[in-house]
């Protein structure tokens, strides 16, 4: 198989049923307008001392509980490393957040193809900028909404 | 089962030795501990076993307090080899890991330094107090303080591992009196002993605190408190200055300089 993995086509359509309930409604728990990083400002009140999730596009979709596990309690950004426009600006806006919005700290989740990755790379410029340092979490999705790693880097 | 599971790991171990000598096969050393009135449920689950090896542990400690019982063998898959754990510390916690290094690299030096003292003609008290000095200002102030200040509020700090942690603080420092007292006398066997003695209790604390107690508090930890745990550190340490550790980093290598080459020569 050839190209790009992250665009190839797959098809889990097969999936047998898997232990979980689907009983009982789940709020949201987005707490801001807007989401996406070229419309938010680092100077929204939303933003400031809180921990924010910075969360590549497509996360959001293949996880089964994205509100409740990872956007519960948090502020969010969300980007696609790879179709977006202008991404040196996502760079300058991760170190206005760390420095001047003073982020608590910072998730940077993406999916598994490789470039989601670029993802976590903005994050990382972006705070070797900052002249604040703040932990950064690396959260890795798998295509089936799976979390393949969750770590502090 | 359940009732041994709330019993006090040195009771259990005292009436069924075997038990110590199991955990120490599974790296849990509760034998040497100094106050072991942990329950058998948090000391089986602070170490943070994999299911299948902490079910075998289980079963091989209950057949050896009960043998005749008829104990259920858990059953393994011995085709899953369980991956071997490597140990991610959260940033906070990650800068009291790396102190430890430069503290332990003090400890290796203790015996040298030790026998240094009883050989020679007369006590090098100044080198005695200056060890002295970065055990109390590095290793208690800047780093054990961090601890007891911090990181240690944000678990319970009734749980006997914490209790523990702060006994051995408290030991050490009783030790490093005893240091100053021998250099203040000229008496150079309670210097070398007492030195020793600090060398012993901080091997054993640093790795309870790398293995076993740094990973249990941040597996508790939430990210909120992760950010807010890594601020206060920060906060903590420009209080003191960046000066500090720089100056105390020298005063290892310097003293790396004089005495590993006095090994060498
Ligand atoms: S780079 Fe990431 S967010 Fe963008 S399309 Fe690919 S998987 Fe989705
Ligand atoms: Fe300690
Ligand atoms: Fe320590």
């Amino acid at each position: 198989m050839s190209g790009c993995p992250g665009s190839r086509t797959m098809d889990f359509s097969e999936k047998t049923a898997q232990e979980g309930s689907e009983t009982g409604k789940r709020p949201s728990q987005l707490r801001q307008w807007p989401i996406q990083m070229h419309l938010v400002s680092p100077q929204a009140p939303y933003f400031q001392g809180k921990d924010i999730l910075l969360a590549a596009d497509c996360t959001a979709f293949a996880l089964g509980d994205f509100h409740k596990d990872y956007l519960k309690g948090k502020s969010i950004g969300i980007a696609c490393p790879k179709l977006d426009s202008d991404q040196e600006v996502y760079t300058e806006k991760i170190k206005a957040l760390i420095d001047d919005a003073k982020i608590n700290t910072l998730t940077v989740m993406i999916m598994q193809v490789p470039c989601c990755f670029g993802l976590a790379q903005i994050a990382k410029e972006g705070a070797e900028k900052a002249s604040r340092k703040i932990p950064i979490k690396q959260v890795v999705v798998g295509l089936e909404g799976n979390i393949l790693s969750e770590e502090w880097i | 089962m359940e009732n041994v599971l709330n019993k006090e790991i040195k009771k259990i171990i005292d009436s069924c030795p075997e038990v110590g000598r199991i955990l120490d096969e599974y790296g849990i050393g509760c034998v040497p501990c100094s106050v072991g009135s942990c329950l058998l449920k948090d000391v089986v689950g602070i170490h943070n076993l994999d299911p299948e090896k902490e079910a075998t542990l289980m079963y091989r400690i209950e057949k050896a307090i009960y043998p005749d019982r008829n104990v259920a063998k858990p059953v393994i898959d011995a085709t899953k080899k369980a991956a071997p754990k490597k140990i991610t510390y959260s940033p906070p916690v990650k800068k009291l890991v790396d102190e430890h290094v430069l503290i332990k690299r003090l400890l290796a030096l203790i015996p040298t330094i030790a026998d240094y003292i009883e050989t020679s003609m007369k006590v090098d008290k100044d080198l005695v107090l200056r060890c002295v000095d970065f055990i109390r200002t590095y290793a208690d102030k800047y780093h054990h303080m961090k601890e007891e200040d911090i990181l240690f509020k944000y678990v319970d700090e009734k749980a006997e591992i914490i209790q523990v942690m702060y006994k051995d603080h408290d030991t050490g420092r009783g030790y490093i009196r005893q240091v100053v007292e021998g250099a203040e006398k000229g008496n150079k066997a309670q210097i070398k002993q007492n030195m020793l003695a600090y060398r012993e209790l901080l091997t054993q604390h640093i790795k309870k605190e790398d293995e076993i107690l740094y990973p249990w508090i941040d597996r508790q930890l939430s990210t909120t408190q992760v950010g807010e745990m890594f601020r206060r550190c920060n906060e903590a340490d420009a209080s003191v200055g960046e000066e500090l550790p720089k100056k105390y980093e020298k005063f290892i290598a310097d003293l790396e300089e004089k005495f590993l080459q006095e090994v060498v020569k």
